[in-house]
Order: structure tokens, then C-alpha cells, then sequence
């Protein structure tokens, strides 16, 4: 009898510390929920914001991008949907554009035929920055499979599709090896490089210039549109060059290199699709 | 069995006897082995596929193996995209076909990764392929990639208390080593499973911590009592590196990673298994270099745990050597 | 340690403090809860990160056990401890992924794993259950205080050597010593500033064992 009582108090003891922990861990995670999102979106901004070299009054859309597996059985049903949203507002209705993958548009609200439709998969995100009604820029996300794992980064493309920046978001390489790749010393040496120089780029061991590396460094102090108008003799004779890649990390180098061509190549092909749609649409 | 003469007598079977605790688990194995090349021999019965095989050659070649020939092999039959753009073909720029029209080899005009994922779809015959490692080779790799490039105690610096205090003994650090990787294995699994049907639907992530340390430690309790109760001789073994498990980061990473990466159950196991023959691999390693040291004349401000902790810098810098280690490069 | 548990009356807040910090550093001389000693130090800012969030939830760990000492059930007192940890270790979590994100972002993994230090579980058992709220609060605040100084030290020397600048701020121009950033570098650190740490005991014992016989320390 009384080892029963005994069983009780303690189920009863560890019960109550479960659900109390519970208890405290929803209010937290309630209370700081909305503080991590806004965290989150500010420095989704920020970044797009510094990439594009935005003054204040510009509004943001993103894209995101899904494919559309289609109907199981049917790839001909299959497609690429782009959702427009502004930035940061989850709750606005998007703007849905589709596509088949030969590239035709196609109706939105396509009726589910029998059966359950499979998930969209994700396929990556871009932003368009808009000033006064006209495209200002572009950024767009992107992932590359690092030394070690993968390496998430944000390109910043201006509207003539030249590099307004690189910017790596999240890596697990080595620090002090492949971690320089994320370093502003490596990510500017994709600046001012336009679309067509990027899609044949290619990393070289080569050591980098002494004055070039002067310059990149200087790059820190200086606005870039000052720095670009300065140094322009020398990002003219850079630009032809490949990158040079960081001492010691050269599959860093190399894996962030491939990582943006392909990027800025994807993104290229899908923005002259979306793009007399995304015009027409205005704004919403 | 003491009897000389009862040996010599029956010498075959005296053996086969005591192997007789093996010879389940051994026919075990073999029902599994059945069951993973079931797939493999069912297609072998029926009728030769057109493509036997495909495979990406690294400076932007996809080379097919036929069993007879394609009725078209210009250039627009194909259509090669990437998995994770569908939308977008890769332009093919050449097709070389052999004379028997057996092996069909496919120019890009780009370079391709042999670890990526790619589909190619021909127009005649209507056919669909989709190009990737097989899940073998992933597994593989995953293991491979948590075992050395990305070994625990190495280069995520976990389970650094546990392994300073048992690798002191050969025989302790690999009966330790075995138990983690059995219980990192276990918890693993069923932790992915609480994780992936319960937590995610039920939008409960930021109970994870919570809810694995609760996994592990009933797990190792339950561990505990069934071995006591029905493998005495195995707990007495093992039954004090149980104990030791319970509040230690090295078993709890592993469904915090995996949580973290939103991982399929392979790759889950790949993690876990890996992992845990990561640390067992390091923690053998470094009692043999402990068991060395112990003879070597080390200054006293140095002796015990620092010039432990020097050793264990000294084979991380070793194993730096695997990163970027890759089956597909 | 022992002679702590006799006493009827808790130590004095300065003691206890002192004690953490020094006598008992978790990372220098108790050798515990070293994971995060090596994987997070690679920078001043890193280790800082993480020292406070385990000096919070040690402190709030404490504070909580003395306060509910009576309603543990002694059979099942681990289990709750494990609970309690866990959960503030979770609260920490949220709250640092919310409010510095991109420190976070860095040391993540190792926050939540704050949950497993052997450190903090310990001093519940050993101090917090027996003694009430106010000396286990000011034990956990030592305790988490030379875990937090040991963090910050190896990763200042570790930043200084390896990449030449302190907390983000440049000193000099290039890497004097790339090696101490990679991962390898921490095991080195911290084997020499814990041998740094016996040499200075080892001075101090024999100095004040001059006069007294001789006799090696244990």
C-alpha cells in the first residue's frame, strides 16, 4: 500500500515538473516568437538593403518560387509557381504567377483533379527592389555545396544584370580557411561583373594582385558607387579575370564561384519569364 | 569439454557449439541482405530495361548503357535539366553514339557534379530518368562525412568530457565506444520519430530539447534494466557506461543535428551510426596514444589532462586531412 | 568540496564566488563541461555568448531547485533536475535565437546542448538541494561566472593568435598564428593554459609548504 502511495507521489512529482517546463516553454516561445521573425526580416533587409545600395522608400517584393510536381503520373502537369509578396508581410495575398517547365504560362488556380496533389517543392527565393515604381535591383538566394557543408548566400544583381554584391549568409567551413570565403575581401571580387562574365567564371590559385587586394580593402572604408568610380581602371582589367581563390581553400573558392554562376544563370532564365508579368501586376 | 579425450573425440563440434549464439544473428543478417537485394534480383528476372545504366562524367558528359539501340539520338531528343530546376534544360551540345549503339554519351555545355541530382527526359521512346548517387552511396557518404570529416570529438569538440575521462584504458575506451554508438543509433531513430509525427505536425520544435533529453534517458534506463535482467554478463560489461551516458551531449547532438537539418530517416541513421563510430574510432585512437604517453617522461605542469588535451589537437589536426574527403570528387 | 557539504552554515557569498572562479573552475580545474571550452572560442564574442547564457541558466537552475527542495520527490530528484535545466536551457535558447541573432547563429547547437554540462546538474545536487535560495543563488552565479571568465580568456587568446584582433576589432595586420583558430588551435589553448594553471598552483603550494615538510601535491 504504501509503495503505491510512494508510486503516485512521484508520478505525480514528475508529471507536474513536465507540465509546469511545458507550461513556461509555450509562454516563452510565444513571447519571443514574434521578436525572432522581426529579428529575422530585419536582416533579410538589411542585407538586401546594403547589396543593392538602397536609400530609404524602397519597397521590397519577394518571389518565392515552387515547383509543382503535378498531377502523380502526369509530368506534363508539372510547373514552376512564383508567389509575389511584399517583404515581410505574411499575411498580405500573394500574387501567384505559373509557368510549365517548357516555359508557357499557365492558369493559377488549375481545379484539383481526382486525387490529392503532391507538396510544391521549394526552389528558392529572390527579391525585387523597387524605387518609384522601377525596378532598383535584384536579389536573389542561393546555395552551393561547400567543404563541409552548404553554403547559403544572397546575390545582389542591379537592373542592367551586372553583380551589385556578394553576401554569404550561413557556411560551416573551417574557420580561418574556407570561412574567408565570407569574408568582404573575397565577396567583392564578384562586384561590377556582369551576368554573361559571370556564366563563364572560374576560379584561379593564382596569388591576387597586390594593388587589386589594396583596393578590395579599401572597398571597406568606401561607399561602393565612390569606390567603383575610382578604381575603375582596375575593376576594368579585374572583370576579365577569374577569382582568385582563398590560400589554402581553394574547393571553397571554387564550390561559392560555381554556386553564384549557376545562381545568377537560374535567375536570369526565370526573370525574363516572369518579368512582362511581374510589370503588368504593378506593384501588388 | 575439460576431458582431453571427449576433445579429441569430437573435435568439429565442439566448435560448432560454441559458436551457436552467433549463428542467429548471423541468419538475421542473411534475411536482411535477402531483403535489400530483393529489388535488385526481382528486376534482374524480367525484361532487360532500354538503359542499363547512366553516370556523369565530370567535365559535363552523361554516358548511358544501353541494351539496344535509341530509334533517335540528335541532340533535341534529350532533354537535361538539373533536379532542383526542372524548369530550366541544360543545353545538350553533342551526342556520341557507339557503333552498336549500346553506349550513348551525351556533351554538356557545362560541368556537372556527380554527387548532384539531375533528370534527363527523352522524347522517342517517351522515357523519364531521374540521375542520381544511389541512396547506398548517400548512406555511405553521410557515415563517411560524420565519421571523419565531420567526427565529433575532432571538429565539433562534443562528448569532450566523457572522452578525456575513459580514454585513459584501451579496453574501456572500446567497450565505451560500442555502447555509444548502439545507444546514439537507438535514440537516434526513435528520437526522429517523436520529432517527425509528433513535434512538426503539432508545431511543439521548441520542445526538443525537452523531449530528447526525456528519449534518452528513458532509453538508457530501459537499456539498463533489460540488460540486467536478461544479459547479465553483458551488463555487468557494460552497465557502467550506461550510467555515464545519460546527461552527455555527444548522444543528445544527434537529434539536435538532425532536427536542425530536417533529415530523412536514412540519412537520420547514417548520422547516428556514423557519428557514433566516429567517436569510437576516436576514442581508440586516442588510448593508444594514452597508453604511450603514460610511459613518456612529460613535464609535471603537463601531466594528466593537458598533455591529453595536446594529443587530442594533435590527432584533430590529423583529421583535418579528411575534410573535403568525398566519394564523388 | 567535502568540507562545503559538513558545514551547517552555507560559506560566505565571497567565498563562494572566489571558489567558482578559482578553486573549482569548471573548464580549468574540474575539467567539466569542456565541449563548449574548444568548439565556441574562437572568438571573444562567441565565448562571451555562451558564458552568459550558462551563467543564466545556472543561476535560474539553482535558484528554482532551492526553492522547490521540499516538493522533489528524493527517488526522482535527477529526473526533475534534468527537467528544470532543460527547460531553461530551452528559454535561453528562444530567447538568444530572437534577440542577438547573429551571435546565435554561431553558437546555437552548443546553447541547447547547454542542457547536458555535467557542471550544472552537479551543482544541483551538490549545493542547490541543500542549502536555500539566496547562497545557491550566489553558488551558481560563481560557478557560471569562471565558466564564463574561462570562455572569454581561451577565446581571447585564441582571436588574438589565430585571426589578430579582439572582440571584431583589428590589432594587427595580418594572422600571427592562423593555427590557434582552427580547430585543432583550441585543444592546444586550452592544454597550455591549463598547464599554465597547474604551474601557478604548483609555485603557490610549494611556496607556502617551504616552511612546513615537504611532500609533492596530489
Amino acid at each position: 500500500m504504501k509503495s503505491r502511495d510512494e508510486v503516485l507521489r512521484i508520478t505525480a512529482s514528475v508529471t507536474l515538473a513536465c507540465a509546469a517546463g511545458a507550461a513556461i516553454l509555450g509562454a516563452t516561445y510565444v513571447g519571443t516568437e514574434r521578436y525572432r521573425q522581426a529579428a529575422q526580416l530585419a536582416a533579410e533587409r538589411g542585407a538586401i538593403v546594403e547589396l543593392l545600395n538602397l536609400g530609404a522608400g524602397a519597397e521590397v517584393t519577394e518571389v518565392r518560387q515552387w515547383l509543382d510536381p503535378g498531377l502523380p503520373g502526369r509530368p506534363g502537369t508539372s510547373a514552376v509557381r512564383y508567389e509575389l509578396r511584399p517583404l515581410g508581410d505574411a499575411t498580405a495575398p500573394a500574387r501567384t504567377l505559373a509557368f510549365s517547365l517548357d516555359g508557357a504560362p499557365v492558369p493559377v488556380a488549375a481545379a484539383p483533379e481526382q486525387g490529392p496533389r503532391p507538396a510544391l517543392e521549394p526552389l528558392g527565393r529572390l527579391f525585387v527592389a523597387r524605387v518609384r515604381d522601377s525596378v532598383a535591383g535584384f536579389v536573389v538566394e542561393g546555395l552551393a555545396r561547400g567543404y563541409k557543408n552548404r553554403i547559403r548566400f544572397l546575390i545582389g544583381i542591379t537592373p542592367g544584370f551586372e553583380i551589385a554584391g556578394v553576401r554569404v549568409v550561413e557556411h560551416e567551413e573551417d574557420p580561418g580557411l574556407g570561412a574567408e570565403v565570407a569574408t568582404h575581401l573575397f565577396e567583392s571580387q564578384f562586384l561590377g561583373r556582369t551576368a554573361d562574365q559571370v556564366a563563364g567564371l572560374g576560379v584561379t590559385r593564382d596569388p591576387m594582385p597586390e594593388d587589386w587586394h589594396a583596393a578590395l580593402l579599401r572597398l571597406e572604408r568606401t561607399p561602393a558607387p565612390e569606390w567603383r568610380a575610382r578604381e575603375h581602371a582596375l575593376l576594368e582589367r579585374e572583370r576579365a579575370r577569374p577569382i582568385y581563390a582563398v590560400t589554402g581553400a581553394t574547393i571553397s573558392s571554387r564550390a561559392l564561384t560555381d554556386g553564384v554562376r549557376a545562381t545568377v544563370d537560374h535567375f536570369r532564365r526565370r526573370w525574363s519569364l516572369i518579368a512582362p508579368q511581374f510589370e503588368r501586376g504593378g506593384g501588388s | 569439454m575439460r576431458d582431453p579425450r571427449s576433445r579429441s573425440a569430437r573435435p568439429r563440434i565442439a566448435p560448432a557449439v560454441r559458436r551457436a549464439p552467433f549463428a542467429r544473428p548471423a541468419r538475421w543478417l542473411a534475411v536482411a541482405l535477402l531483403l535489400a537485394l530483393a529489388p535488385a534480383l526481382a528486376r534482374a528476372a524480367g525484361e532487360p530495361p532500354l538503359i542499363r545504366s547512366t553516370r556523369i562524367e565530370k567535365p559535363g558528359r552523361i554516358v548511358l548503357v544501353l541494351s539496344r539501340p535509341l530509334p533517335r539520338t540528335d541532340p533535341a531528343n534529350f532533354r537535361f535539366t538539373e533536379a532542383a530546376a526542372p524548369d530550366l534544360p541544360i543545353a545538350v551540345r553533342e551526342v556520341h553514339v557507339t557503333p552498336l549503339g549500346e553506349r550513348v554519351t551525351l556533351v554538356v555545355g557545362q560541368g556537372l557534379d556527380p554527387a548532384g541530382h539531375y533528370r534527363l527526359e527523352v522524347a522517342e521512346p517517351p522515357l523519364r530518368l531521374d540521375l542520381k548517387p544511389s541512396p547506398w552511396a548517400l548512406l555511405f557518404t553521410v557515415i563517411l562525412s560524420s565519421a571523419l570529416i565531420n567526427n565529433f570529438v575532432f571538429t565539433r569538440y562534443l562528448g569532450l568530457c566523457i572522452f578525456f575521462g575513459v580514454s585513459r584504458k584501451r579496453e574501456t575506451a572500446l567497450g565505451m565506444g560500442a555502447t555509444f554508438a548502439f545507444v546514439m543509433v537507438t535514440t537516434g531513430m526513435l528520437s526522429w520519430l517523436l520529432f517527425e509525427f509528433v513535434l512538426k505536425p503539432l508545431q511543439l520544435r521548441f520542445l526538443q530539447v525537452l523531449v530528447f533529453i526525456g528519449v534518452v534517458a528513458f532509453l538508457v534506463q530501459m537499456l539498463d534494466t533489460v540488460l540486467k535482467k536478461t544479459q547479465s554478463a553483458l551488463h555487468e560489461k557494460f552497465g557502467i557506461y550506461l550510467v555515464l551516458i545519460t546527461t552527455n551531449c555527444i548522444i543528445l547532438a544527434v537529434p539536435l543535428l538532425n532536427a536542425a537539418a530536417d533529415s530523412g530517416p536514412l540519412e537520420s541513421f547514417a548520422l547516428a551510426m556514423g557519428s557514433g563510430a566516429g567517436f569510437a574510432l576516436a576514442l581508440f585512437l586516442m588510448s593508444c596514444a594514452r597508453e604511450r604517453v603514460e610511459l613518456a617522461r612529460v613535464p609535471p605542469s603537463l601531466q594528466g589532462l593537458p598533455i591529453a588535451f595536446a594529443l587530442a589537437g594533435l590527432v584533430a589536426l590529423a583529421f583535418m586531412g579528411f575534410s573535403g574527403l568525398s566519394l564523388f570528387r | 568540496m567535502s568540507a562545503v557539504l559538513l558545514q551547517p552554515v552555507p560559506p560566505s557569498t565571497r567565498q563562494l564566488i572566489l571558489n567558482g572562479v578559482f578553486a573549482e573552475n569548471p573548464v580549468f580545474r574540474l575539467a567539466l563541461s569542456l565541449c563548449p571550452a574548444v568548439a565556441v572560442t574562437t572568438t571573444v564574442l562567441n565565448g562571451l555568448i555562451l558564458g552568459i547564457a550558462v551563467l543564466l541558466v545556472q543561476v535560474l537552475s539553482s535558484v528554482t531547485v532551492a526553492l522547490a527542495r521540499g516538493l522533489i520527490h528524493p527517488r526522482v530528484r535527477i529526473v526533475v533536475y534534468t527537467i528544470i535545466i532543460a527547460v531553461w536551457v530551452s528559454v535561453m535558447d528562444m530567447a538568444l535565437s530572437a534577440f542577438v541573432p547573429a551571435l546565435y547563429a554561431q553558437v546555437g547547437l552548443y546553447v541547447k546542448l547547454i542542457v547536458a554540462f555535467a557542471i550544472i546538474i552537479s551543482r544541483l545536487e551538490m549545493f542547490a538541494s541543500k542549502y536555500p535560495l539566496v547562497p545557491s543563488f550566489w553558488d551558481g552565479f560563481g560557478m557560471g561566472l569562471g565558466f564564463l571568465l574561462a570562455l572569454v580568456v581561451i577565446g581571447a587568446l585564441r582571436e588574438l593568435l589565430g585571426n589578430g584582433s579582439l572582440a571584431g576589432v583589428r590589432l594587427t595586420a595580418g594572422k600571427p598564428l592562423l593555427f590557434f583558430a582552427l580547430p585543432a588551435g583550441g585543444f592546444f589553448s586550452i592544454a597550455f593554459l591549463m598547464a599554465f594553471f597547474n604551474w601557478v598552483e604548483r609555485r603557490m603550494a610549494r611556496g607556502r609548504r617551504k616552511p612546513a615538510a615537504g611532500g609533492t601535491h596530489a
